[in-house]
């Protein structure tokens, strides 16, 4: 049942503003309702937002509390079927009626009018930013991966929404799980209280080899390969400094206490080259400056037959931490080393989100999520233009990297660029 | 001058490092226990790449009911693992062997599934039992030799053959007295009295038990010495890949088993 009416972002947004306005339900659940089953909704149900569903019911079993998913959305009708099919292994809280299960690209917006409480938002990265709005707008809960935007104007959209969220007590969880990792958490509780002395730097890194490619075929669009390959077109995923270095940049912010005034980037294209891999670069690195001339070195790197390396190292005067998932360490005056067990962070994330909507402490990370995601655009811009980038410039940039119109049929592929001779 | 040999061979073999220089085996070995006799090894080479493989020949036991076997003399090395997941000996349009080609390879992992620890030389590590299995019998299709796992009835044999006790597994053994939380370059300690590295550290290795089910046995660089039991097998659990988050979640890679890795044996 994909839909190939052609649909304008813009528009529709503003419609389901304007109709959800009348609507909305208030942020907190009615006591009445607060021993209810959360009722959730999947929009994007490839392997992570499944996963994430998942980590929902998990998140429920692991706290004697009650959740449903009851709707399901994709571009594909196999993604939907294949997350349905997996889902009802759960039983009764994980299956979905054929009623609540949409396709195409305006299935975002069936997910969102049924009666669920919470959004998981995990499609590719591009369509974040109208998605959430939708979701805000129409009063509901939201659990969204990162990053949540490929563009400055998706982060604008990201943080008007994310205002809005908060105005109405819609409690909001990015998929930045370190921040929800009890090893990540007590480290930070050290750093903050000062046990490295004056933060003065950071390093961090995702360098790995290469990931999953769907190759293009002949028999299927522009759009459609595309999206199905959308690590490596920039208008979806933002490249993969955005896609998966802004978990490592989240923990720089985090261990500031800031974002970056500026940064200057290289970067570029040496051995994925091939059409398959789109456009994309395979490597970049950055110098961020932050307030008070903290500096912050950056690399992410997805090259085959390399060393990899995941981790974020915070300096201070008197000692460095050294993160990682699972495990976290202080070298030097206050040595520590985290020691603890601790759950599964991408359980973890919802339990938190869970809680919040229940009425526990309130969370709202839309903000946070999508300056750390502007920040990895930053590198991007820097390296793609071969220029500095400050804090407002990309904060301001009116580079829209969104088709005009989706639906599948031609959408030229964005060329590589060249530092120095492009916008 | 550990170091500067083990620098050299790196750069001699392309990566391969493991510590033993190209012309002999034997030293690590006088290094460590002194057998009586020198180990027969062998090397074999996986085409389309500059690998080779290091085999030792180990004797069956003495009731025949483990028969003779030719063990890696280290665990297996990403350097090999690449090979596979990335074609790397497809590159410039070569072809493998239609074998090799047909055979189901482990995708590629979302993340450093080496953990920072390592790589060229370094020892592959979140790897399931699965992916652990696959491996052996892609190099089998590719070099036309049986490759396997070892049984547990193996590795126990390897493990008393060892020569290795309390007092000596510090200088086999990279463990977490010794480790500093992570995996250290295989080959980089003494040998067993069978010519074999890091059976009791660095990694632990898959083996297959009598039901075909993967058991993980030895220590890893996370394991306390005197807790490492050579032959204690640790049955397999979906608690080490809990917290992949996809779904399906991956059949190859171990999200929480930073020390799962494998060593593998040759029939012939």
């Amino acid at each position: 049942m994909i839909e190939h009416a052609p649909v304008d972002r813009r528009t529709f947004i503003q419609g389901v503003a304007a109709s959800a306005a009348v609507m909305a339900a208030p942020g907190v659940l009615a006591a009445g309702r607060r021993a209810e089953a959360l009722r959730v909704g999947v929009i994007g149900c490839g392997g992570r937002g499944t996963g994430a569903a998942f980590n929902a019911l998990e998140a429920a079993e692991a706290t004697k509390g009650a959740v449903r998913i009851v709707a399901l959305g994709d571009l594909f009708p196999e993604r939907v079927e294949g997350a349905r099919k997996g889902l009802a292994e759960k039983g009764e809280m994980g299956t979905v009626a054929e009623k609540n299960c949409f396709t195409g690209f305006d299935a975002y917006k069936g997910v969102i009018a049924t009666d669920c409480d919470v959004v998981i938002l995990a499609t590719p990265p591009g369509f974040r930013p109208g998605h959430f709005q939708a979701a805000i707008a129409a009063g509901k809960h939201v659990f969204m991966e990162k990053p949540v935007a490929v563009d400055a104007p998706g982060v604008r959209t990201v943080l008007a929404a994310a205002a809005d969220a908060e105005r109405r007590k819609l409690s909001v969880v990015a998929g930045t799980q370190r921040r929800h990792e009890q090893c990540y958490l007590e480290a930070m509780e050290r750093i903050h209280r000062g046990d490295l002395g004056k933060v003065v730097g950071a390093r961090c890194f995702w360098n790995q080899q290469g990931l999953w490619d769907v190759e293009p075929r002949a028999d299927r669009s522009d759009m459609e390969n595309q999206v199905r390959n959308w690590l490596y077109h920039a208008w979806l995923s933002g490249d993969h400094v955005v896609e998966q270095h802004v978990h490592n940049i989240d923990v720089v912010n985090w261990a500031f206490q800031a974002v970056p005034e500026r940064c200057v980037a290289t970067g570029g294209r040496q051995s994925r080259t091939q059409t398959k891999y789109g456009h994309i670069y395979d490597h970049f690195a950055c110098d961020f400056t932050y307030p008070g001339n903290r500096f912050a070195l950056s690399m992410a790197r997805q090259q085959e037959g390399t060393d990899g390396r995941v981790q974020e190292f915070i300096h201070g005067s008197d000692g460095v931490a050294e993160l990682s998932s699972g495990s976290a360490a202080i070298l030097g005056a206050k040595a520590w080393k985290f020691a603890g067990k601790q759950r599964n962070p991408y359980v973890q994330e919802h339990i938190d989100l869970q809680s919040s909507i229940r009425g526990g402490a309130y969370l709202n990370e839309g903000k946070r999520i999508a300056e750390s995601t502007l920040c990895a655009i930053m590198i991007r811009m820097a390296a793609y233009r071969g220029k500095e980038i400050t804090w407002e410039q990309a904060m301001n940039d009116t580079e829209d990297l969104m088709p005009k119109v989706l639906q599948f049929g031609p959408n030229p592929q964005a060329p590589v660029a060249i530092p120095g001779q492009g916008a | 001058m550990r170091s500067t040999l083990l620098a050299s061979t790196v750069l001699a073999c392309a990566g391969w490092g493991f510590g033993v220089p190209s012309n002999s085996t034997v030293s690590a070995v006088e290094a460590a226990t002194k057998p009586s006799t020198t180990p027969e090894a062998r090397k074999e080479p996986i085409a389309g790449t500059t690998l080779e493989i290091e085999l030792v020949k180990v004797p069956g036991s003495a009731d025949g009911s483990i028969k003779p076997l030719w063990v890696a003399r280290t665990e297996t090395l990403w350097d090999w693992q690449d090979i596979c997941i990335y074609k790397r000996d497809q590159k410039d349009g070569a072809s493998g062997n239609a074998a090799a080609d047909a055979c189901t390879r482990p995708t590629k992992p979302y993340t450093a599934a080496d953990r920072g620890f390592g790589h060229g030389g370094f020892p592959a590590v979140s790897i399931s039992f699965d992916s652990a299995k696959a491996f052996c019998e892609w190099l089998s299709a590719k070099t036309g030799r049986r490759y396997r796992l070892p049984t547990v009835a193996e590795r126990q044999h390897l493990c008393a053959r060892s020569g290795i006790t309390a007092d000596t597994m510090k200088d086999h053994a990279w463990t977490f007295e010794n480790a500093k939380d992570a995996t250290r370059k295989a080959g980089s300690l003494k040998a067993d009295a069978s010519g074999l590295h890091d059976l009791y550290g660095n990694v632990r290795e898959w083996c297959v038990a009598p039901d075909g089910t993967g058991v993980l046995m030895g220590g890893g660089y996370e394991d306390k010495a005197s807790e490492i039991a050579c032959d204690t097998a640790l049955p397999n659990t979906e608690d080490w890949n809990a917290s992949d988050p996809q779904f399906p979640k991956s059949i190859w890679w171990l999200a929480d088993g930073p020390w799962a890795g494998f060593r593998i044996v040759c029939e012939e």
